[in-house]
């Protein structure tokens, strides 16, 4: 369903250009289609959401549907793996399922593609101390995944806990000194060998006091970005692209906000996809309201992330009771 | 402006309680067929249906340790000693004769290829085509040179399905008036189950909006166009493979988004759709005087649901 027939596009194209401005549904500019979230999705996850744009109130079936989760993974720093501070890879994967009609080849590409978008926005914060794993998977789509991208990574993100640790070390006795008051309490209780052969008198490691489920949120909670794609047919623009939406149109400015409710707005990134061009006080007056529209997302999202955590407390709560 | 929603949840602890079994703990009765057959019956995939010593297995059905078992949900039928399951989801199934709506994907030497939400793209000949003008010819080697003239990929077209190839795939012709290139709307697709066989499957609503049901599954809503069997010569030859739009008005423009919203939402409801039922629909809304794009909230789509199943 890539391709439309020229009388489709100028159909979309002259509604969206008439006064007051039509769209294949009904919906104004800068409406968006009703958003379904749900955080905590994935059992094995250190953070999990699932959003769908635009599916169907009755039988659930339809719309853009995206599923994130982060694993949280130990590196050693010193292999040269790792990197003191932590690092986050974002992988997007596009399910063949979800777009048909395409060879495995610009799958591939489109993989790629939302891949380098999500890795080199978000981790750029780096923010962690591990190594974090933020996985994507676009299940359906149904126009405007870049929103829903980052809007299910930041969900994803924010139901991720960190599991607390304690740092750990062990001690190898020094041959040959009696000194006690040098020594860990959880030593190892090794024999005083002459073939002890190991270099490192020292190990370190962690363990973790928690139980699975608790941990800290991770810090930085409130600084991941989300997008707004502004599809600009000019002089309008709107909000929330359908596919045939999409297609129809030359041009899109994706822009990726940053809105901690304390400091000031962030752009992170943005990109102009299209064959056509605009000029830069276009793109300016664009930013700038591209930022109203992203504050509209972001406290909405916001409350609703906040919604579902209640939820979820409420829920361990009553199976807790029902045991 | 910007709406979350939940996704359901099942509301009760013990929702799966009531209906689980072991299969084995199921009643007992070998079902029998002849009961049956009066009311349609639903098959879960995996569902034992009858004993293979006596029926044959059909479409929709396999064989496992001498019984016939259901391979998708759907209605079982019986032709004599056949038993098979029409699936209530699944591509089209073409049958000569029918109604449908296509995209073009490709073009090829002669003929062009079709997707019609069917298993195989269906094929258009380039004699089965219409000149512009209507003129009768052969088709020469420069008409052939002007294929993306009459189709281009993308484009939509309503046609009818003219017969089979030997691998299955179908055969289009677009040789009457009624048939050719589609513009002036917007297209939704629905499951095709959803469409009946109807005497007419252009139906043109009230409100100035033309809607073409394609038995595939895939709607045409339009703006109304002067009927086309009336002055088959006074019609413009150009038009027929014409990409551009006629001058559409807001109203009609209104029209044909809530016409396409009031099929979201029978889809959505999975009711089949007839041109009574669209046209009780449009009326209900209209009564409502809502939003066009209120029709597809939860509770608006509802009470269009439940109006339409009242007066049917």
């Amino acid at each position: 369903m890539s391709s439309l027939s020229k009388a489709e596009k100028s159909y979309i194209q002259s509604s969206l250009l008439s006064k007051p401005p039509l769209r294949a549904d009904g919906r104004a500019l800068y409406d968006f289609r009703a958003v379904a979230l749900e955080t905590g999705v994935a059992p094995l996850a250190n953070g999990s959401a699932r959003i769908n744009i635009g599916r169907n109130a009755h039988d659930g079936g339809g719309g853009t549907e995206i599923l994130a989760a982060v694993k949280l993974e130990v590196e050693t720093v010193a292999d040269g793996e790792g990197v003191d501070g932590g690092r986050v890879v974002g992988t997007v994967s596009c399910s063949p399922a979800a777009y048909p009609h395409l060879p495995s080849g610009a799958l591939d590409d489109l993989q790629h593609d939302l891949t380098s978008v999500l890795h080199d926005t978000v981790s750029y914060l780096e923010k962690k101390s591990w190594l974090l794993n933020l996985d994507v998977i676009v299940l359906s789509d149904d126009g405007n995944v870049c929103d829903a991208l980052f809007m299910a990574a930041r969900a994803a993100l924010w139901d991720t806990k960190v599991p607390r640790t304690r740092s750990v070390e062990y001690q190898a006795k020094k041959a040959g000194n009696n000194a006690e008051g040098n020594r860990d309490i959880e030593m190892d209780e090794e024999g005083k060998s002459g073939f002890d052969t190991r270099i490192t008198k020292k190990v370190t490691d962690f363990e973790l006091p928690d139980y699975w489920d608790e941990g800290e949120i991770l810090d930085g909670r409130n600084i991941w970005p989300i997008c707004v794609t502004l599809n600009l047919l000019p002089p309008v623009f709107f909000l929330d692209a359908a596919l045939q939406e999409e297609s129809s149109i030359p041009l899109r400015l994706h822009l990726m906000f940053s809105l901690p409710p304390s400091e000031k707005p962030r752009l992170q990134t943005f990109r102009l996809l299209g064959p056509s061009g605009v000029d830069v006080p276009l793109i300016k007056s664009l930013i700038k309201e591209g930022e109203v529209h992203a504050r509209s997302i972001w406290t909405a999202l916001d409350a609703k992330l906040k919604d579902e955590d209640i939820r979820r407390n409420q829920k361990a709560r009553d199976r807790f009771l029902h045991r | 402006m910007l709406s979350f929603i939940s996704f359901s949840q099942p509301t009760d602890a013990n929702h799966y309680g009531s209906t689980r079994h072991h299969p084995d703990v199921e009643h007992d009765s070998l079902m029998d067929l002849d009961d049956d057959l009066g009311g349609s019956r639903l098959t879960c995939p995996g569902e034992f249906i009858t004993s293979s010593q006596t029926f044959m297995r059909g479409h929709g059905t396999y064989v496992d340790q001498d019984e016939v078992i259901a391979s998708v949900a759907g209605t079982i039928e019986r032709v004599n000693k056949l038993v098979t399951v029409r699936a209530i989801r699944s591509r089209y199934n073409p049958e000569v004769g029918d109604l449908v709506v296509g995209r073009i994907t490709e073009v090829q030497p002669r003929r062009w290829k079709v997707d019609a939400h069917s298993r195989q793209d269906a094929i258009l000949m380039l004699s089965s085509v219409n000149l512009p003008g209507g003129v009768q010819r052969r088709k020469l080697e420069s008409d052939e040179l002007q294929m993306r003239n009459f189709f281009e990929e993308g484009d939509l077209l309503v046609a009818e399905v003219q017969a089979f190839f030997s691998d299955g795939a179908m055969s289009l012709h677009t040789r009457s008036l009624k048939y050719g290139k589609l513009r002036n709307g917007q297209l939704i697709i629905v499951p095709p189950i959803l469409v009946r066989r109807l005497k007419s499957h252009f139906i043109s609503l009230p409100c100035g909006v033309d809607l073409i049901l394609g038995l595939n599954g895939y709607i045409w809503v339009s703006k109304h166009v002067k009927d086309i069997d009336q002055g088959e010569q006074g019609l413009d030859a150009e038009a027929v493979y014409s990409n551009k739009n006629d001058d559409i008005d807001d109203a009609t423009r209104m029209a044909i988004s809530r016409v396409s919203n009031i099929i979201r939402v029978l889809a959505d409801y999975f009711v089949p759709l007839t041109d009574m039922l669209l046209l009780e629909a449009y009326e209900w809304v209209i009564e409502q005087e809502g939003d066009t794009k209120d029709i597809l909230q939860e509770d608006m789509s509802d009470a269009l649901v439940a109006a339409i199943s009242a007066r049917a």
